[in-house]
């Protein structure tokens, strides 16, 4: 059973005060949940950069090989057919199922690489039971702040009203 | 001097004439605003064009199973005229969902904000549009149950697809350019699924777009790996949506017919395709616009960057026209010569000069800043565009093939109701998609509109405090 503390804000310049005065005062597993992206929130919350450019160039040029050598084995190896006397091995004519098979692979692990980054799909998280905090996809700018035992949640209590939340939350479910 | 300086003028960007967003909103209240075709019950215009579609599609499934029952011979096809109407619908509708992709994804690349608004409607539009051309190269197959065949996969056959063939490279390219667009737009999707899930009083309402959202928190994690690979989403789909015309055009450039076989294809295909889309996208934006009321967030800044596009594309088709032309006539072959000269004074003149007005005069029209605003005149030339790109397509395919080499061999074409009924029927398809598609899921797209918004009044709170700034130090 994990135990969070929730915040709200009204704006997100003030969020990403309060997230940083809460990293100063010492509270580090923190999440911002947030109708669009905020700038710098990433920056204070010293969240890595995604590497996700890294699957999909791996992905791209995993599906770029397999589609080269799988021409290559069905023209030229399995099912030798001679077409207008050209060459079984026809590289130039290969590339365009080799460029779009490399697009595709990528596009794929790029969309599964996002979505199982994120921990989707995932419709029964316990920040979603809570109908204040509907308004983190609509208009309301919120902190999580992950904590322990009962002192942890009212430490972050004190902590998010003290740096302007409107709204505080203790919630607790599975992780 | 004794008058004070007026102070600079409370916008970003002294150059933008129209705003992005006519009004500031709450959050709150933008995203109900941009919520409320999906949230309140539709009028009768929404039933109404509904069921046209709806009719227009069943003539379209009774089309299919005539062609599957009886065969292609129901077409007007003939031998030398074998791609007639099939292709020309096939590369008609790919060509259209270029637009959406441009929008979508090479605009977001070069950072222009103006399609934050578009790029849901012109997505969806991409998708309808490559599911109706999909139809037609299955169905022109004549066997279309054999399908599979196209598709390398290891069999009793112990026969693999011939990949020199462009038929096989467009069964890839097409393939991958649908997936590529549903995954771009379903990715686009979910931060607004949560907003609906959120917004919705009802809970069966709450209960599908809580599944469809996959459980969206808008966690500061999860929104990094969301914009990283949107962003990589887009990188790839801006070379991937040149390479599917090129594609396309590879299936008549690498044959030896006269009016084919020439380089000017891939570039002149892709300008056309992304010409026709724009002018689908002005087609149903305008009137989606004012039935939704969604003047506030697509502005007039909105209608005249794309007559901008519309006009920059429709040069490059024009320029395609004239290259098309003077390679007839440079190649000092008259099989060449011959087919232009039929395009100009045979009997494909008059499609040809409809198709000249169409996508080469009416364009021209967006020189004047004030008709690029006009959304009756922008609707009304779009539907002349569409119309003017569908006969391009048409005497492109069909004019080479009807007059080639040996004039004993030579044979027009006339379409059968079976065509005619393929291409209204896909019209319909595509218009209840579309619809049904503005009914149940966001058709604008709600947090980046908050995004922009939100950017644009920090810009003009910065704007005003270095005017503010300025007049205090006078």
């Amino acid at each position: 059973m994990s135990r969070w503390v929730l915040g709200e804000f009204r704006s997100p310049e003030r969020m990403v005060e309060a997230a940083r005065a809460l990293r100063a005062s010492g509270f580090l597993r923190l999440d911002a949940h947030t109708p669009y992206p905020v700038e710098d929130v990433d920056a204070v919350l010293g969240l890595p950069a995604s590497r996700l450019p890294l699957l999909a160039l791996l992905a791209g040029v995993g599906g770029a090989v397999g589609a080269y050598v799988v021409q290559w084995f069905t023209q030229a190896v399995d099912w030798p057919l001679n077409v207008g006397g050209r060459p079984l091995h026809s590289g130039p004519a290969f590339i365009p199922v080799t460029f779009e098979s490399a697009v595709l692979a990528a596009a794929g692990a790029i969309f599964l690489g996002v979505i199982v980054a994120c921990g989707l799909p995932r419709v029964t998280h316990p920040f979603l039971d809570q109908e204040a905090f509907r308004s983190a996809s609509i208009d309301g700018f919120w902190l999580a702040v992950a904590v322990d035992g009962s002192e942890g949640v009212d430490a972050a209590e004190g902590a998010l009203r003290q740096f302007g939340a409107a709204v505080v939350l203790a919630v607790e479910g599975r992780r | 001097m004794s008058e004070p300086l007026p102070l600079a003028p409370v916008t970003a960007d002294p150059l933008v004439v129209h705003p992005l967003l006519e009004e500031r909103r709450p959050d709150a209240q933008l995203g109900e605003a941009l919520l409320r075709p999906v949230l309140t019950a539709p009028g009768m215009g929404w039933w109404a064009l509904v069921g046209v579609c709806a009719a227009l599609s069943v003539l379209l499934a009774v089309a299919i199973t005539i062609t599957f029952v009886t065969g292609v011979g129901t077409w007007g096809n003939n031998i030398p005229v074998a791609w007639a109407f099939g292709i020309t619908n096939f590369v008609w509708w790919i060509g259209i969902g270029h637009a959406g992709t441009l929008i979508s994804a090479i605009l977001l690349l070069f950072g222009m904000k103006w399609r934050n608004s578009v790029n849901r409607m012109a997505e969806a539009m991409t998708l309808f549009a490559l599911v109706c051309a999909a139809l037609f190269p299955l169905l022109h197959l004549g066997r279309p149950w054999k399908f599979y065949y196209l598709v390398p996969y290891p069999s009793s056959l112990r026969m693999w697809p011939q990949f020199r063939s462009p038929l096989t490279w467009d069964v890839v390219a097409i393939t991958t350019y649908l997936t590529v667009s549903v995954l771009f737009w379903y990715l686009g999707l979910l931060p607004d699924l949560a907003t609906a899930r959120d917004t919705a009083k009802q809970p069966w309402r709450r209960r599908v777009w809580g599944l469809l959202s996959l459980g969206w928190r808008g966690s500061a994690r999860h929104w990094r790996h969301w914009r990283t690979g949107y962003l990589l989403l887009a990188g790839l789909a801006t070379p991937l949506v040149v390479s599917v015309h090129t594609i396309v055009s590879f299936d008549f450039a690498v044959a030896q017919l006269p009016g084919w076989h020439s380089t000017v294809f891939p570039p002149y295909f892709v300008a056309g395709a992304i010409f026709s889309g724009l002018a689908m996208v002005l087609s149903l934006l305008i009137p989606a616009r004012r039935a939704l009321h969604l003047h506030a967030v697509v502005t007039q800044a909105h209608l005249d960057a794309l007559a901008r596009l519309l006009l920059v594309s429709g040069l490059f088709v024009a320029y395609g026209y004239v290259q098309e032309h003077f390679f007839g006539w440079y190649s000092g072959s008259p099989y060449e010569m011959h087919v232009m000269n039929i395009l100009r004074t045979g009997p494909y003149a008059p499609a040809f000069w409809t198709v000249f007005a169409c996508n080469v005069l009416v364009p021209q029209l967006f020189w004047s800043a004030r008709l690029r605003t006009q959304p009756v005149v922008l609707w009304c030339a779009a539907l002349l565009v569409n119309v003017g790109m569908w006969l391009e397509r048409f005497i492109i395919i069909v004019s080479p093939l009807s007059e080639d080499f040996l004039p004993s061999s030579w044979r027009h074409y006339a379409p059968t109701w079976v065509d005619l009924s393929l291409l209204s029927g896909t019209v319909g398809l595509f218009g209840l998609g579309f619809l049904l598609f503005l009914r149940f899921l966001p058709p604008v797209p709600i947090s980046e509109v908050k995004e922009l918004q939100h950017e644009l009044e920090a810009s003009e709170a910065f704007a005003h405090d270095v005017s503010v700034r300025q007049g205090g130090a006078r």
